[in-house]
């Protein structure tokens, strides 16, 4: 009897169980998945892990990550109001710099992967927005929940915010940003910008093994 | 981010509880909490504004009531000092000596010690199912799981933790999180998570097994340091990150509190509530 009834139980559970997690995971959620393993196919390539590699890899990767990403939407969004108070070139200027900024800051994270596992929980639509959830188990076993925010433009579901531990990073910049804008001025912003971006890029990697791209920095910078 | 966090909040030596001052940007009645409505500019829309409010909060900004700002700024830089001069050097002798899987074991323990107040929390927020997991946990982690050392309740029976404290009780009763505070050494908070924390040192077992304040302090800075020697190098991260230190953590502590009280409430509706989903 048990022996019968096993197979099909087993059966009945993979459907019930498989069906949900098929029905959660849809485009948007194929769409991140699959931009996330080209990256981690890059950083993990062989041909490509030499230290005189290093700026081919994160060529590589930065074309992977402009693909999913929609900069100039993060960049309108993390500006905000005082968006209309610049001029078409700063415009321009802004969103060059931002994408630099935030595309450093993600390259040097995911070049410094060690087999974490990403798990994909399921995306939720409302018309053309959407959320895609996933959750990234450290070596630690700390779960970090990470959220994509994505709009879908054609057929692409292009990523204008992240958010990580319910900390949403273009909201994060925004709060920055009017910051600055309030006590000086948008050369700053500028400036500063810059300055964070040259220091996020990802650190060169020595034979092999590299010390965390934090240790290679100056230990203490000004505020 | 709670890395992130406990990175200013990291910088706990003192006296007071071990877990940071929590205190989010509430729901409800959040006089602190306006939305940014920028208007379309240049005639299109910035995304997720209005669209899908559900999906797409990427346009809620907090506006956050500073205005202690220049002394909150004096206080930043003081705990950052005292991070660079202090907790790193000492954090990474101590992760010297010490093996990473004792120091695992040493932040369970005083994780499952600090139980009473999560399990209160719960309840205050009718989260049933939460304070039950609390208590299922800390009867079997301080049992099977070796004085809490271990955590077999999420290991082996798939039962998280409920972060739940008193600032996020305050919230979750519509209480909005009021003026921000950077508190020298405790970190980031607000005025509505600086009372829920005064409020949940009554409900740690550590102020009570350790009353005099030297020892206690001893003991909390012990957890501080052991904390930090697990996150080596994130406060630094933050801060090559962020164009604006200050603000950056502001708006990040606000933000995580936010979402934790939005969770942890939807946590008990969910009927995967009691058995956490893996």
């Amino acid at each position: 009897m048990t022996k019968i009834c096993l197979p099909g139980m087993l059966t009945g559970f993979c459907l019930v169980f498989a069906l949900p997690a098929m029905v959660l995971s849809g485009e948007p959620t194929e769409q991140v998945k699959k931009t996330t393993e080209k990256i981690l196919a890059i950083v993990q390539d062989p041909a490509l892990k030499a230290a005189d590699k290093d700026s081919e890899r994160q060529r590589q990767m930065r074309t992977v990550v402009d693909e999913r990403f929609d900069w100039a939407a993060m960049a309108r969004s993390a500006v905000g109001n005082n968006w209309r108070n610049l001029s078409e070139a700063q415009h321009a200027e802004f969103t060059g710099c931002f994408s630099e900024l935030i595309a450093n800051n993600y390259l040097s994270k995911v070049d410094s992967y060690t087999g974490e596992k990403i798990l994909y929980k399921g995306d939720k639509l409302t018309g053309a927005f959407g959320i895609v959830d996933v959750v990234i188990v450290t070596l630690r076993g700390t779960d970090i929940p990470v959220s994509y925010r994505v709009q879908k433009k054609n057929s692409e579901w292009l990523v204008y915010d992240v958010s990580i531990e319910g900390v949403s990073l273009v909201n994060n910049y925004r709060s920055q940003i009017a910051t600055i804008l309030n006590n000086s001025s948008y050369e700053t912003l500028i400036a500063r910008i810059k300055e964070k971006s040259a220091a996020s890029r990802p650190a060169p990697r020595g034979a092999g093994k590299s010390p965390s791209a934090t240790e290679q920095k100056p230990k203490e910078e000004a505020l | 981010m709670k890395t992130v966090l406990s990175m200013g909040v990291i910088i706990i030596l003192g006296c007071a509880g071990c877990r940071s001052p929590r205190m989010d940007a509430g729901q409800g009645g959040d006089a602190a909490t306006t939305r940014e409505v920028p208007g379309p500019p240049d005639g299109q829309e910035l995304p997720g504004i209005g669209d899908a409010p559900d999906v797409v909060p990427a346009d809620q900004s907090i506006a956050v009531q500073d205005p202690l700002e220049p002394v909150n700024r004096a206080f930043f830089l003081f705990n950052d000092k005292l991070y660079f001069w202090v907790l790193k050097p000492v954090s990474k002798g101590y992760a010297r000596a010490v093996p990473q899987q004792a120091r695992l074991g040493v932040k369970n323990f005083f994780s499952n010690i600090a139980m009473p107040a999560r399990f209160v929390n719960c309840a205050l927020q009718a989260q049933f199912q939460g304070a039950w997991v609390e208590l299922e946990r800390f009867a079997i982690n301080t049992t099977i799981g070796m004085a809490g050392f271990c955590d077999p309740a999420k290991n082996k029976w798939n039962l998280s933790k409920r972060d739940e404290d008193l600032g996020q009780t305050l919230g979750w009763y519509g209480i909005g999180p009021s003026m921000y505070i950077d508190f020298p050494i405790l970190g980031p908070t607000c005025a509505r998570d600086t009372v829920g924390f005064l409020g949940d040192r009554f409900l740690d077992p550590i102020n009570y097994l350790v009353p005099k304040t030297l020892g206690n302090a001893g003991v909390k800075s012990f957890d501080t340091i052991n904390g930090a020697s697990l996150r080596p190098g994130e406060y630094e991260e933050f801060k090559r990150t962020a164009i604006d230190p200050y603000s950056a953590l502001r708006d990040a502590y606000y933000q995580y509190r936010r979402q934790l009280i939005k969770n942890e409430a939807k946590k008990d509706e969910s009927p995967a509530g009691a058995m956490p989903e893996k």
